[in-house]
């Protein structure tokens, strides 16, 4: 029972996070039909970011989530007009392959910069915990699921309720009907990817805490923003949420199932992401649009 | 209109095509070229720079030093890099293209078990001998091939030293809880210390693995955490190392050692971690405490070759230099004994290789690994490595059990 609830925490834990990474991710997707592979770079160099404001000017992490939200943000932005609007129009495997170029161009730029060192962002509190019921909670991941929430709500928010946020949507809906409507939209596309860039960079800020920096270290969390967002469904912040926290917690009850195939005996924790695809699939058939998707017309 | 931009291209790939050397450039110009495909980026990509340093290093000295001599004539040496990503795949087409476009006489190793395992392939199936100090698993050398030779002590013996260690405290750790990552090295290094343990009357009370590609273990720490055992170990890499001992203290997990069989010995765990990497110990290839006198040719004692490495490379030597140099100086050894550059003669030398360096022996048994080396065990303390098993070479003494996190 207490390794239950204990597995029952470490899943929401972990799956805020993986929730904070998708929803960038999602965003660039599901509103502009970009599969960003740049997307764990982005999220590396908002990790390096904070280490760097860390290490040098001891910055404390949580402090520099807005830094990296607007540098990234700034970034993406910037790659998006200059860039990626120069193929707006080509097949979607151009516009991929930029994506994955730009990603290994700053996957070694940031190992020239940085070298391939391991890096940590070890805060005079990390690791503290407190104990209710015979679970442990960490400060720090408890934070970090807190301010991914937080995130989450504030972008839900803005997407619905400012002129920019609804603009994105009509977008997103109609590319032809919203510019008739006076909207902008190589704008409003610079914008989603910059947001995909800065949430990306605020994904980098939080893993910063619990996990090493180094240059390779967004690509394992791209393939988990792609499979979050499948799970939660395209395109909307509740789906990266849900799908986040329904991949967190399959992951942790997984680790802890064992069973045997005839005479082979099989542990589940090396199977983490197999069960998790497993998931994944049966949602799929179940529900094709994901967990929160809306059939699209 | 279209067409002349392409048109250009095509030409200008043509006019590249021709001007690139055809035909052997092995050797040319009185140079033994070596050829390596390694971690330069991806997962593994600190070990990997480790690895070319360690190669690097044997280079510079051997071209300073007038070169190695085979049957009279004397050779500069060369090493032809790639970068593999640290894709297992991606490292056997390179060693592929190594061999075939690039025409290097031999190979030196990649970083890891994985790579080191899909490039002794090619190296078998092209007939090049390949020397590595990075691939400990022992499945690379239970495949029959002629042509691949390891420096290092196999992946099962890498947490012995740690469980020998803690066995001969007072009163001796009973329990033993392992967690390691899926690759091959890994499940090598956690099934030797089980064994270890199974053998040696200390109780394997957890035993279990999580993906390579891990980006969360709390789970895992809470399974072995309700064990409660002696002794904690991980086998895995640098970067769960990290993650591992992360999320120990996270969760509070109280041990009276805790042992990685990679992390410890490269400054970046402790760097990284700050105190809490104080008093973990780490299985190691080789430290700069050991006491081998070397045979001549190469820097003779572990302390020369660290000096050696902190004038060059500024950070303090790892084993991950010391295995990677190693795997060169069977070559230099290897060549000079066959007095030939001809791989079937160099292949044969490096099969009756025996020879004492800084780094330990090297000697192969019929499988091509070097069972003749022992490992040693470093503990970091107040931030520095020391090494503290076996108690010959140790410059310091175990710190044991180990405080309370937050007394570090």
């Amino acid at each position: 029972m207490h390794l239950f609830a204990q597995d029952l925490v470490n899943g929401i834990l972990a799956g805020g996070i993986l929730a904070v990474v998708a929803l960038g991710f999602s965003l660039v997707w599901g509103i502009m039909n970009i599969i960003n592979l740049a997307h764990g770079a982005f999220l590396m160099l908002g990790a390096y970011l904070t280490y760097q404001l860390f290490a040098s000017f001891h910055v404390d992490p949580f402090l520099s989530l807005p830094i990296s939200f607007v540098v990234l943000f700034a970034l993406g932005y910037l790659i998006q007009t200059y860039l990626i609007n120069w193929v707006a129009r080509a097949p979607i495997l151009t516009i991929f392959l930029l994506t994955f170029g730009l990603s290994l161009l700053m996957v070694n730029i940031a190992l020239i910069v940085w070298t391939g060192d391991q890096r940590g962002v070890t805060t005079a509190y990390s690791g503290a915990n407190f104990t209710i019921a015979d679970v442990t909670v960490p400060w720090t991941k408890l934070f970090t699921l807190l301010a991914a929430l937080a995130i989450t709500g504030i972008m839900q928010l803005w997407l619905t309720r400012s002129k920019t946020g609804r603009a994105i949507r009509a977008t997103s809906m109609d590319i032809g009907a919203a510019q008739l409507s006076g909207v902008r939209v190589a704008h409003i596309y610079a914008i989603v990817y910059g947001l995909g860039a800065g949430l990306a960079g605020v994904a980098g800020t939080l893993i910063s805490l619990s996990y090493a920096v180094n240059p390779g270290m967004g690509d394992p969390f791209l393939i988990k923003a792609f499979v979050v967002c499948v799970l939660g469904g395209l395109g909307s912040v509740e789906g990266a949420l849900i799908g986040g926290l329904v991949y967190g917690i399959v992951e942790a009850f997984a680790t802890q199932l064992d069973f045997t195939i005839g005479t082979q005996h099989i542990s589940g924790s090396g199977l983490q992401d197999a069960i998790a695809l497993v998931v994944l699939l049966i949602v799929l058939i179940v529900r094709p649009t994901g967990i929160m998707g809306k059939a699209t017309a | 209109m279209q067409l002349r931009p392409i048109a250009a291209l095509g030409a200008l790939i043509l006019a590249a095509g021709l001007a690139a050397p055809s035909g052997p450039a092995a050797a040319a110009g009185d140079t033994i070229v070596f050829g390596s495909p390694v971690s330069l980026t991806g997962s593994l990509t600190k070990e990997g720079h480790l690895t070319q340093e360690g190669y690097e290093l044997w280079k510079n000295y051997v071209n300073a030093h007038g070169g190695i001599k085979v049957g009279g004539k004397t050779y500069n040496v060369d090493i032809k890099y790639y970068d593999d990503e640290s894709k297992n795949d991606t490292s056997a087409q390179l060693a592929e293209r190594l061999i075939d476009q690039d025409h290097v006489n031999f190979l030196l190793g990649p970083y890891g078990s994985g790579t080191s395992f899909t490039v002794a392939q090619i190296a078998e199936r092209k007939k090049i001998p390949m020397v590595e100090g990075n691939g400990a698993a022992e499945k690379i050398f239970n495949q029959g091939f002629k042509y691949t030779f390891g420096v290092l002590s196999p992946a099962r013996r890498y947490l012995e030293g740690i469980l020998q260690m803690t066995k001969a405290q007072k009163p001796p750790a009973q329990t033993v809880g392992i967690t390691a990552a899926s690759d091959a090295f890994s499940q090598e290094v956690a099934q030797g210390a089980a064994a270890w343990a199974n053998a040696n009357g200390m109780k394997v009370v957890y035993n279990n693995k999580y993906p390579d590609t891990a980006t969360d273990v709390s789970s895992i720490i809470s399974a072995l955490k309700a064990t409660n055992p002696d002794v904690i170990l991980n086998a895995g890499h640098l970067q769960d190392a990290l993650l591992v001992q992360k999320g120990l203290k996270e969760q509070n997990v109280m041990a009276k050692a805790y042992g990685y069989s990679v992390g410890p010995d490269t400054p970046d765990f402790a760097s990284s971690l700050g105190k809490d990497a104080n008093d973990v110990f780490g299985g190691a290839q080789w430290s700069d405490a050991v006491k081998y006198k070397g045979a001549p040719g190469f820097y003779q004692t572990a302390q020369e070759y660290a000096k050696a490495i902190d004038a060059a490379y500024h950070h303090r030597a790892d084993y991950h230099n010391a295995e990677s140099t190693a795997a060169c100086l069977a070559f230099q050894y290897a060549i000079q004994k066959a007095g030939s550059l001809d791989t079937e003669k160099v292949r044969d030398a490096l099969a009756k290789l025996d020879v004492t360096t800084f780094y330990g022996i090297i000697k192969f048994d019929s499988r091509g690994i070097n069972l003749y080396k022992p490992m040693v065990v470093n503990q970091i303390q107040n931030g520095r490595l020391t090494t503290v098993w076996p108690a010959l070479t140790a410059d310091g003494k175990p710190k044991y059990p180990a405080p309370p996190w937050g007394q570090r």
